[in-house]
C-alpha cells in the first residue's frame, strides 16, 4: 500500500472531527443564545475550520485508489451520480422539505436549520471533491507529463483560493476577480481534455450523455440552493469559502459541459467509430483464433463472418478452391446456382483470382444473370504460393461499396490467409511428429525381428553387430535351429532404405522362416529342408511378385551341420564370405556367383545360383558381413574395402569371435572417424571351435 | 552426377560422370524411361568417369534390363572402373548384362 493510500483513513478522521469542529462553532456562532453567550467563536475559526474541513476531504479524495477502471467510463459516472450527488440532493431535499413543513422563512433562524446547512455544506464539499477526482481520472486518460504537471499546477492554485478568506487583507473587488477569471479559464482549458469520449460506444455515449446532463443538474441544484440560502448566510455564519467552491463547481459543472457537447457531437459518428472499432477487433479474434490453433473451418467461418458484419453485406458466399470437406462452403443469403453464375461470369471475363468491384451490376455484362443485387465485390483469398478461394460480398443497391471497403477486406483476407497458413504449418509439423513417432516405433519392432539370443552350442561361437544408419534399416539377419544339429543363418541387404526396405527385411524374414520348414512330403532326409540355391529361387519367386521393379535384395544363407563338422551356402548377390582356414593359415573370399534376389522374376533364375560346400576345421572363422561394412568411407571418400577386411581377420583369427569383431569394429571405427554412416552395418563372426564338448563330458 | 548422351540412328550412347546414388539415380531412371529410346538397337553406358553406383543406381538398371530385352535393344556397359565393376560382379549383374573393356568391343557387340 502507497504512502497516501495509508494516509486515507486519517484523513477521513480527520475531516469527520472537522466538520464535527465546524457543526459545533456554527451552531455556537449562530445561536450564542445555547450557551447563554458565554462562548462565542469568532469569525476566522470557522473559517479555518471550514478550510480543514474541505482540505481534508479533497486530500482524502486525491488519495484514494483510482476510481476509473481501464475504460469504464459510464462505471466512473454512475458512481458518482449514485453516492455523492444523490446524497447531497437528498439533504438538499430532506433541508427543503423541513422548510415547506415549518413554513417559509420561519426557521431560518433555527437550530435545526444550521445543523441541515452545515450538513449541507458538507455534502457538497464531498460531491465537488469526488466530482473533481472524477473528473482529474477523465482528463489525464492518455495523458502526458505535461498535461499531469498542468493538473498539479491547476490543483495548488485551486488550494490557494482557500486562503483568500483567512489573510487579514482582503484583495480589492477588481483584482480577486481577475484571479477568479483566470483560474476559471485554467478549468476551461482544462476541460477541453475529452479524449475519453472516443473509447465509448453508441450506446454508452447515451448513457453518459445522460449522466452529465444529471451531474450539471445536481451543480445547478446546489448553486440554487446557496443561492437562495443567501440571506440567511448571514444569521447563520460567515461567508463561506466561496471563491474555492465557486470554482471547483464551476470547473465540475464545465467539464461535464463540455463532455455532454463533445459527447453530443459525437453521437453522429458514433457508428464509424464502432465500425473501426468493430473491424479491429474482427482482426483481433482472427489473430487470436491462429494462437489457440482452431481448425481451417473456424478460421473461414471467422473471416465470412466478419467481412459481411463489416462491409454489412446483404449477401455472400465464400468459395474455397480446395476445400477438404466439400460440404464447407459458407453462404448467406445466396442461392447456390446465383454464386455459380457469377463465378462463372467472373471466369468468363478472365478475372477470377482477382480483386474486384462492381457497383452496378445492372448495367454491366452482369445484367444477364438477372441478380436481385446492384453491387459485388470479390477478394480472393491468395498468398504467394497458393491460391485458397474466393469470398463474394454482395448488397441489393448500386454503388453500395466503395475503395475503403476492399482495402478493410483485403486486410482480412490477407490475415485469414496468415492463419490458414500457419494452420497448415502446425498441422504439417504435428504431422511429421506423429511420424518421427511412428519411425520410433517402427524401428523398436524392428529391433525385435533381430534375435537377441544367438544360438549358443560348444561347437561354434558366434558374435554380431548391428547398426542402422536410418531409424529403420535395410540390413538383416537370422538363425534357425533345424533338426540334426543344424543351424540355418541367414544374412541379408534390401536395396534403398528407410520404411519401404524395412517392410521387406519384414517380409524377408517371413519368407526364411516359411521356407525352412520339413517338408512332410520329402523322399528322403536330404529334402526335409531346402538347400541354399533352393531356398533362394523360392525366395526370389515370392519376392518377385512384391518387390517394386527397381529394388533388389542380396542375401547369403549357410545352413552349418556342425554334427559332421560342414556347412552349405549360397550367395544371391551378397557380399563374399570371409574364411580364415586353419588348416591352409590362410584367410580368403569364397568366390562364388550367385544373382540378387528380385532382378530377374523369371523360372531361368535357379541357374543363377550356386550352392558350395565346405567341410570346416576347428579354428576356422568365417566373417559376413553387409556392404555397410566395405563401403564405409573415410575423411578422403575412400572405401575401406574387402582388403583391408581380410587383414584385419589375418590380424586376429586366433582369437574369440567376440574379440575378431571388437578388432575389426575398432579399425572400421577409426577409418570412419568423423565420416557420417551412409549405410546400414552388419557383421557376424562365426568361429568353429575344437573342443569336442559332448566328448569331454 | 552428369549425364551427355552421343546419339546415331541406332545407338544410344549415355556417358555417365561422377556418383550414380539415390538422387542422380532419379534422372538416369527418366532417361531410360524415354519410350523413343527403345528405337535405338543398342544402348551404350560410358562407365570411365563412374565412380560410385549405388545400390539405387543399380535399381535403374536393373528396372529398365526385362524392358530392353522385350524390345530387343541391347544394353551395353564399356570402360567400367574396377570397384565399380566388382559392385556388377558381387551382385551376379555381370551375367545378365554386357559389360566390355572398351568403346570399340561395345560398337563391335
Amino acid at each position: 500500500m502507497s504512502f497516501p493510500r495509508k494516509l486515507c483513513p486519517f484523513l477521513s478522521f480527520f475531516a469527520v472531527l472537522s466538520w464535527m469542529g465546524l457543526l459545533g462553532g456554527t451552531l455556537l456562532y449562530a445561536h450564542p443564545e445555547l450557551t447563554g453567550g458565554r462562548i462565542a467563536p469568532p469569525g476566522w475559526l470557522l473559517l479555518v475550520l471550514q478550510a480543514m474541513f474541505i482540505v481534508a476531504v479533497f486530500m482524502r479524495e486525491r488519495a484514494a485508489p483510482e476510481r476509473l477502471q481501464g475504460i469504464d467510463f459510464t462505471g466512473l459516472l454512475r458512481q458518482l451520480l449514485l453516492r455523492p450527488a444523490l446524497w447531497a440532493v437528498a439533504g438538499v431535499g430532506v433541508h427543503q422539505l423541513v422548510q415547506l413543513v415549518s413554513g417559509p422563512g420561519q426557521g431560518t433562524g433555527s437550530v435545526l436549520y444550521t445543523v441541515f446547512y452545515t450538513l449541507n455544506v458538507g455534502l457538497f464539499v464531498l460531491l465537488l471533491a469526488h466530482t473533481n477526482y472524477a473528473w482529474r481520472a477523465l482528463v489525464l486518460f492518455r495523458s502526458n507529463e505535461r498535461l499531469r504537471r498542468q493538473w498539479v499546477w491547476f490543483e495548488v492554485l485551486l488550494g490557494a483560493t482557500l486562503l483568500l478568506r483567512l489573510l487579514p487583507w482582503t484583495p480589492p473587488m477588481g483584482l480577486a476577480s481577475a484571479l477568479l477569471g483566470v483560474l476559471a479559464a485554467y478549468g476551461a482549458y482544462l476541460s477541453g481534455r475529452q479524449k475519453w469520449v472516443a473509447f465509448l460506444n453508441r450506446r454508452q455515449k447515451l448513457g453518459v450523455v445522460l449522466f452529465q446532463l444529471a451531474i450539471i443538474v445536481v451543480m445547478g441544484v446546489f448553486v440554487a440552493y446557496f443561492l437562495y440560502t443567501r440571506p440567511a448566510f448571514r444569521l447563520v455564519g460567515p461567508a463561506t469559502q466561496n471563491a474555492f467552491l465557486l470554482l471547483n463547481a464551476f470547473f465540475a459543472g464545465f467539464y461535464a459541459l463540455m463532455g455532454l457537447l463533445v459527447t453530443l457531437f459525437n453521437l453522429p459518428t458514433a457508428g464509424v467509430f464502432e465500425q473501426k472499432r468493430e473491424e479491429i477487433l474482427s482482426l483481433q479474434r482472427l489473430t487470436q483464433l491462429i494462437q489457440r490453433g482452431q481448425t481451417e473451418g473456424e478460421v473461414y467461418s471467422m473471416f465470412f463472418d466478419s467481412a459481411i458484419q463489416t462491409v454489412q453485406a446483404d449477401a455472400a458466399w465464400l468459395h474455397l478452391t480446395d476445400a477438404r470437406d466439400p460440404g464447407f462452403e459458407p453462404r448467406f443469403q445466396l442461392q447456390p446456382d446465383q454464386g455459380e453464375a457469377i463465378r462463372q461470369q467472373l471466369s468468363h471475363m478472365q478475372l477470377l483470382d482477382l480483386e474486384y468491384l462492381n457497383n452496378e451490376l445492372g448495367a454491366s455484362s452482369f445484367r444477364k444473370l438477372a441478380l436481385p443485387f446492384g453491387s459485388l465485390m470479390v477478394m480472393p483469398l491468395s498468398s504467394s504460393k497458393r491460391h485458397y478461394g474466393n469470398i463474394y460480398l454482395l448488397k441489393e443497391h448500386t454503388q453500395a461499396f466503395d475503395r475503403e471497403n476492399l482495402s478493410i477486406l483485403q486486410t482480412f483476407a490477407s490475415q485469414t490467409v496468415l492463419s490458414i497458413e500457419n494452420l497448415l504449418l502446425i498441422q504439417a509439423s504435428m504431422h511429421t511428429q506423429r511420424v518421427q513417432d511412428e519411425l520410433k516405433i517402427a524401428s523398436a519392432v524392428q529391433d525385435s525381428l533381430i534375435p537377441k539370443n544367438l544360438p549358443i552350442d560348444n561347437w561354434f561361437e558366434i558374435s554380431s553387430y548391428a547398426v542402422s544408419a536410418t531409424e529403420v534399416g535395410g540390413d538383416f539377419y537370422d538363425f534357425l535351429h533345424l533338426p540334426g544339429r543344424r543351424l540355418a543363418v541367414l544374412i541379408g541387404d534390401v536395396s534403398g532404405k528407410g520404411v519401404t526396405a524395412a517392410f521387406h527385411v519384414a517380409q524377408m524374414k517371413g519368407i526364411f522362416h516359411a521356407l525352412m520348414q520339413e517338408n512332410p512330403l520329402a523322399r528322403n532326409e536330404r529334402e526335409k529342408y531346402p538347400v541354399p540355391s533352393r531356398f533362394m529361387a523360392q525366395a526370389n519367386d515370392a519376392l518377385g511378385r512384391c518387390l517394386e521393379k527397381s529394388a533388389f535384395i542380396t542375401a547369403s544363407l549357410y545352413i552349418i551341420d556342425y554334427e559332421h563338422g560342414g556347412f552349405v551356402f549360397a550367395r544371391a548377390g551378397h557380399c563374399h564370405t570371409l574364411y580364415y582356414h586353419s588348416i591352409k593359415e590362410e584367410v580368403s573370399y569364397f568366390q562364388t556367383a550367385g544373382l540378387g534376389l528380385g532382378i530377374i522374376r523369371h523360372d531361368g533364375y535357379e541357374k543363377h545360383i550356386k550352392n558350395q560346400f565346405y567341410d570346416y576345421n576347428p579354428g576356422d572363422v568365417m566373417v559376413i558381413y553387409t556392404d555397410g561394412i566395405v563401403e564405409a568411407r573415410d575423411a578422403a571418400q575412400d572405401e575401406y574395402g574387402e582388403d583391408r577386411l581380410l587383414r584385419m581377420l589375418e590380424q586376429s583369427y586366433y582369437l574369440d569371435a567376440e574379440q575378431i569383431k571388437a578388432h575389426i569394429l575398432a579399425d572400421l571405427h577409426e577409418f570412419s572417424k568423423g565420416q557420417p554412416m551412409h549405410d546400414d552395418q552388419t557383421l557376424l563372426v562365426i568361429k568353429f571351435k575344437s573342443a569336442q564338448p559332448e566328448a569331454a563330458l | 552426377m552428369k549425364i551427355t548422351q552421343h546419339a546415331t540412328d541406332t545407338t544410344l550412347t549415355l556417358v555417365l560422370n561422377g556418383e550414380l546414388d539415390a538422387s542422380s539415380s532419379v534422372v538416369l531412371d527418366t532417361e531410360l524411361g524415354k519410350p523413343e529410346i527403345l528405337k535405338n538397337q543398342k544402348i551404350l553406358i560410358d562407365c570411365q568417369q563412374l565412380n560410385y553406383i549405388s545400390s539405387a543406381g543399380l535399381g535403374v538398371f536393373i528396372s529398365h534390363l526385362q524392358t530392353f530385352q522385350d524390345a530387343d535393344v541391347k544394353l551395353v556397359f564399356f570402360n567400367m572402373q574396377e570397384k565399380v565393376h566388382n559392385v556388377f560382379e558381387i551382385l551376379g549383374l555381370d551375367s545378365l548384362m554386357t559389360i566390355v573393356p572398351s568403346e570399340a568391343d561395345a560398337v563391335a557387340v
